[in-house]
C-alpha cells in the first residue's frame, strides 16, 4: 500500500473546493485506488480559511485493500503527513506547514489576500522571503509563482489561477497521477478549454 | 456530484465522488422516502439541498425547508404515520429545538421508517457550541448509527430506514462536520420502486393518544423495545470485531474517529489489538460489550467530545463484572474536535511509544510558528448589506473601532451571516448564544440596566424561526429596546434557502407566499415600525440615532436581498436571453490627489475590495478599489468624508454605438 497526500488551501473564494474535488475524480477510474478527504468550509465567508484534502491510496492487491486494519479512511492528513501542499495564498501557506516534512513539495501563489488584523494595524503581513526561509527549514522543495497574475493576464480573470496551479503540481512533483487523469475530468467539466488550457500553463512552469 | 446526475439515475455499479451529506441523502433514496425537511445548518444543509434541488427529476418527493426543527421534525413524524418514509436533517443545535417532538417519538414510535440525520460540528467551526447530540439519547431512546466514511454514511442511512421500523424508533443518523464534509469514491446500489410511494394514515391511538395511564403504557412499551433492540444488536452487521494477536489491550471507536484510529495505528506501525467497530453507538447490549471484554486487560475507547461511549461502557464493565481497566478521556481531549493528530498523541502515549520524527518536528514547528503570524477571520463578502448595518449602528452609537474607548450601548448579537459583525473590526456583539437569544436576553437587560440603550439584531430567517413569540412577548412586556431585522431575503449562511421575506427566485421567478414583514411587525403590537435600505448608511444611522431616544420596543427592518443573489439573479437572467437592466457600466474608483488616508472606507466600513496598492515608488502606498471584486454598491462613496471617491458612469451603448441586442453579448 502506498499513500500519496495533497494539502490544499487557501481562502474563501479562491476555488479551493473545485481543485480537491478535480482531484478525487482523477483517481476514480482505477480499482484499486481509493481516494477520501475533508473539506473545511464551516464560515468560509470571504476572505475566511478554507482547506481540502486529497488522500490517495494505492493498493497491492484486493485483499489488501479489503484488510480493515489497511483501510484508510481518515478524512484528515496528520501533521507531516502531506506529499505535496498547494496554497492560494502566502501567508496562509505558514498555517499549512504543520503539514510538511522534509520531502514535501510547496507549491504557492504569490499574491497576499491583507487580513483584517493587518488591515487595523494591529499586525503586519509577513513579506515572501521570510515566508520562503521559514518553509526552507522544513523541506526545500518549494515553488512559487504569481497566479493571479499568469490568470490575468491568458485570461484576464483570476478564475483560472486554481487550475494553472494544479498543473504546477503535476510539473513539480512526483505524484504517481497520470496528467491524462485531470486532463480527462477537465474536459467533462464547465469551462473545460479554458480549464485545459490553464492546467496545460501550469505544467510548463 | 459528477458530470452526469448519477445522484438520481445510478444504479448499482455506479461510482462516484460524492459528499459525506449528499451520501446521506442517497442512502435515504435508496431507502425510497417520499418526505424530506429541514430547517437548513451547517455542515448538514446539503443533506435536503441535493434532494430540494433534484426533486423535479424524482416521482413522488416531498421537500421542505422548515421555518424550523421542532416543525421539521414533526413534519417528518406525520409523513412516518402516513406510511411514507422521512428524512429530517438538522445541525447538532437543531436537536435543541425538536428534543421536544424526539422526547415523544419513542412513546408513539413510527410507521413507515423515520431517519435524523444530524450533522454535529465538534471545535465549532460553523457553531455557537460543540454540543454532542448522543447524550440526548439517553432519554429519548431514539438509536444512534455512526457511519464512519461515504461508503458507510450512505449505506448505514439506507438500513437505518429498515431499523426504524422493526423496532418502531426514530433512528438517529450522525455525521460530525469532517463527514458531511468529507468528499470520497462512493459504490451506488440500487432505488426503489418510487411508484409505490403514497400516503395512507390509519389511526393508532394505542400508541398515538398520550395522557395520563396511556402515556406510561407507552413509556413501558419503548424500554421494551429498546431492550429487543439491544439483543439484535449483539452480533448484527452494524458492529464489528476486529481480532488481534495475543494482546491483551482492546480498542473501542465509532464514526470518524474509527477511521483516524486506524490511520494512527498504521502511522505508528502497531498492528495487534483486538478493535471493537461500533457502528451503533446506543443502546449498546451487555453481551456484545462482555464478549469484547473477552482476555482483555486493558480497554481503550478512542472517542470525540465528552465520552459518550466511555460512559455506557464503564457501566456495562461494571454490571458485567469486567476485572480490567478501561481508560478513555485521560488520553484524548474532550473539547474541540479530536483530530488525527490528537489521536496519534493519545496511542502513542498509551504505549509510550513515540510517534514518527516528522510528526513531531511539523507539531514543534507549528506551534512556533502560529503565535507570529496575523490572524485571518471571515469577513462579510463585498457589497453585502449587513457590513452597510454594522457600520450604520457604530456610527450612530459614535463608536470608532479604532478608539479605546468602551462603547455603551448594549448590542444583542444572533445567529446568521451577521454574526460576523462580532468579528474585528466591528467587534458589535456583546453576546451571541443560540437562535433568538438577542432579544429575549436583550429585553430582561433592558428591564434591569436603565443607564444603557439595548440594541436587539436579528436576520429574517432567525426571525422567522422563532423571534415572532420573543418579539410579541417584548411588546406585551413593556420592554424599552431597538430591535433591528436584517432582512436580505434568504437563509444565506447555509446555501441561500428560501424564507418568507423571499420576493423572488433567482431564476425571477415570485415566491408564492412573500410575506410583508412589516404588516406583520406592526400586527404584534409595535407602533414604532420603519424600512430602510441599509446601504444608505447616513440615512440608517440618523434613523437608529432617533428610535434610541423613543421609549418601548422599535423596530427597523434593514431591507436589502442578499447581494451574492442579486447577481445571481441578474446572471441568470441575462444569460436566459432576459434583458439587462442596467444599460449604463459605472465602477467607483479612489482619486489618490483626493483622498488622505482617514481610513473611514479602508478600517471603519472594512469593505475588502479596497486596497492597499504600493506605489510605483514601491515606498510609499495608497488605498485602490479593486475592479475585479467591486460591486458596486456605492456605500464606500457614501462614506468618504473627503469626497475623494467618485462613481464614474459610462453609457456602452453610446460608446461602441452598438444595438441592444450586441450589448448583451459584448457584457
Amino acid at each position: 500500500m502506498k499513500k500519496f497526500n495533497i494539502a490544499i488551501i487557501g481562502l474563501g473564494g479562491q476555488g479551493i473546493i473545485t481543485m480537491g474535488t478535480v482531484m478525487k475524480n482523477a483517481a476514480l477510474s482505477f480499482d484499486l485506488r481509493d481516494v477520501s478527504g475533508s473539506e473545511r468550509r464551516g464560515g468560509a465567508q470571504r476572505e475566511g480559511y478554507v482547506e481540502t484534502f486529497v488522500k490517495y491510496i494505492f493498493y497491492e492487491n484486493k485483499s489488501e485493500m479489503n484488510d480493515p486494519r489497511k483501510n484508510m479512511h481518515s478524512p484528515m492528513i496528520e501533521s507531516g503527513g502531506a506529499n505535496a501542499l498547494i496554497s492560494l495564498e502566502p501567508l496562509e501557506t505558514l498555517r499549512g506547514i504543520r503539514y510538511l516534512n522534509k520531502d514535501s513539495v510547496v507549491i504557492f501563489n504569490e499574491t497576499p489576500y491583507i487580513p483584517i488584523s493587518v488591515r487595523m494595524g494591529k499586525t503586519s503581513y509577513p513579506e515572501i522571503p521570510f515566508i520562503v526561509s521559514e518553509l526552507q527549514n522544513v523541506t526545500k522543495n518549494i515553488f512559487y509563482y504569481d497566479f493571479d497574475r499568469i490568470s490575468l493576464e491568458k485570461f484576464k480573470s483570476l478564475t483560472q489561477k486554481n487550475i494553472i496551479a494544479l498543473g504546477a503540481l503535476f510539473a513539480k512533483s512526483d505524484i504517481p497521477i497520470e496528467p491524462s487523469a485531470v486532463e480527462n475530468i477537465l474536459a467533462e467539466g464547465k469551462g473545460a478549454e479554458e480549464n485545459l488550457r490553464a492546467f496545460e500553463i501550469g505544467l510548463n512552469l | 456530484m459528477g458530470k452526469s446526475n448519477l445522484f438520481i439515475n445510478g444504479i448499482k455499479g455506479d461510482k462516484a465522488i460524492v459528499l459525506g451529506n449528499e451520501a446521506i441523502a442517497r442512502g435515504a433514496l435508496e431507502a425510497g422516502i417520499g418526505y424530506a425537511s429541514m430547517y437548513p445548518g451547517t455542515p448538514a444543509s446539503e443533506i435536503i439541498a441535493v434532494l430540494d434541488k433534484n426533486k423535479k427529476y424524482i416521482e413522488n418527493l416531498y421537500t421542505e425547508f422548515s421555518l424550523n426543527e421542532h416543525i421539521s421534525l414533526h413534519g417528518a413524524i406525520g409523513a412516518s404515520w402516513s406510511g411514507v418514509r422521512s428524512l429530517c436533517a438538522m445541525k447538532n443545535v437543531g436537536l435543541n429545538v425538536a428534543s421536544e417532538p424526539a422526547q415523544f417519538l419513542s412513546y408513539t414510535g413510527v410507521k413507515a421508517g423515520l431517519v435524523l440525520a444530524i450533522g454535529s460540528d465538534p471545535g465549532a467551526p460553523s457553531s455557537s457550541n460543540e454540543q454532542d447530540d448522543r447524550w440526548y439519547s439517553l432519554h429519548t431512546y431514539m438509536p444512534i448509527m455512526e457511519p464512519s466514511n461515504i461508503q458507510e454514511a450512505k449505506d448505514f442511512t439506507r438500513d437505518a430506514f429498515d431499523v426504524s421500523e422493526e423496532f418502531s424508533f426514530g433512528v438517529v443518523l450522525m455525521a460530525p462536520s469532517r463527514l458531511c464534509h468529507n468528499a470520497g469514491a462512493l459504490y451506488f446500489g440500487d432505488l426503489k420502486d418510487r411508484m409505490e410511494i403514497k400516503g395512507d394514515f390509519k389511526k393508532d391511538p394505542e400508541n398515538y393518544l398520550n395522557l395520563f395511564g396511556m402515556a406510561v403504557r407507552n413509556h413501558a412499551k419503548y424500554l421494551e423495545r429498546n431492550e429487543l433492540l439491544k439483543k439484535y444488536l449483539i452480533d448484527s452487521k452494524f458492529n464489528k470485531i476486529i481480532n488481534g494477536s495475543s494482546s491483551k489491550i482492546g480498542f473501542i471507536s465509532s464514526g470518524v474517529i474509527y477511521a483516524h484510529l486506524i490511520e494512527a495505528f498504521d502511522i505508528l506501525g502497531i498492528y495487534d489489538h483486538k478493535i471493537l467497530k461500533l457502528g451503533f453507538t446506543f443502546p449498546l447490549p451487555n453481551e456484545l460489550i462482555k464478549g469484547f471484554f473477552k482476555g482483555l486487560d486493558k480497554v481503550v475507547i478512542v472517542e470525540e467530545a465528552e465520552g459518550f461511549l466511555e460512559f455506557q461502557i464503564k457501566k456495562i464493565a461494571y454490571e458485567t463484572g469486567f476485572k480490567g481497566a478501561v481508560y478513555g478521556k485521560e488520553y484524548f481531549n474532550p473539547t474541540g474536535e479530536l483530530t488525527i493528530d490528537d489521536v496519534i498523541s493519545g496511542i502513542s502515549r498509551f504505549f509510550e511509544k513515540p510517534p514518527p520524527v516528522s510528526f513531531d518536528f511539523a507539531v514543534k514547528k507549528d506551534k512556533e510558528l502560529q503565535a507570529k503570524l496575523p490572524q485571518r477571520s471571515g469577513t462579510f463578502c463585498v457589497g453585502c448589506p449587513h457590513r452597510a448595518t454594522f457600520y450604520s449602528i457604530l456610527k450612530a452609537v459614535g463608536f470608532s473601532n479604532t478608539e479605546e474607548k468602551e462603547r455603551d450601548v448594549v448590542i444583542a448579537g444572533d445567529i446568521g451571516c451577521y454574526t460576523l459583525g462580532l468579528l474585528p473590526p466591528y467587534n458589535a456583539m456583546d453576546f451571541l448564544t443560540c437562535m433568538n437569544a438577542g432579544l429575549e436576553i436583550g429585553q430582561a437587560i433592558s428591564i434591569f440596566d436603565k443607564n444603557k440603550k439595548v440594541i436587539a439584531l436579528v436576520g429574517d430567517s432567525t426571525f422567522y424561526h422563532s423571534g415572532v413569540p420573543a418579539l410579541l412577548n417584548a411588546v406585551q412586556n413593556g420592554a424599552d429596546i431597538l430591535y433591528i431585522i436584517l432582512d436580505n431575503s434568504w437563509t444565506a449562511m447555509t446555501g441561500h434557502q428560501k424564507t418568507p421575506s423571499t420576493q423572488k427566485d433567482i431564476d425571477g421567478k415570485p415566491s408564492q407566499n412573500p410575506l410583508n414583514l412589516k404588516d406583520l411587525v406592526k400586527s404584534l403590537g409595535v407602533s414604532y415600525v420603519k424600512t430602510i435600505d441599509p446601504n444608505s448608511v447616513k440615512r440608517f444611522a440618523a434613523l437608529i440615532k432617533g428610535a434610541l431616544k423613543e421609549s418601548g420596543v422599535k423596530v427597523l427592518i434593514a431591507k436589502r436581498e442578499c447581494v451574492l443573489q442579486e447577481i445571481r439573479r441578474n446572471k441568470s437572467l441575462n444569460k436566459n436571453g432576459g434583458r439587462s437592466t442596467e444599460t449604463g457600466e459605472s465602477l467607483y474608483e479612489i482619486q489618490k490627489s483626493r483622498c488622505v488616508k482617514c481610513n473611514e472606507c479602508f478600517v471603519e466600513l472594512a469593505c475588502p475590495a479596497i486596497i492597499l496598492k504600493k506605489d510605483e515608488d514601491k515606498v510609499s502606498d495608497y488605498y485602490y478599489i479593486d475592479p475585479a471584486s467591486c460591486v458596486k454598491c456605492g456605500v464606500c462613496y457614501a462614506v468618504c468624508p473627503n469626497s475623494a471617491i467618485r462613481k464614474v458612469e459610462f453609457d456602452l451603448r453610446n460608446e461602441f454605438k452598438l444595438s441592444d441586442k450586441s450589448l448583451q453579448i459584448t457584457i
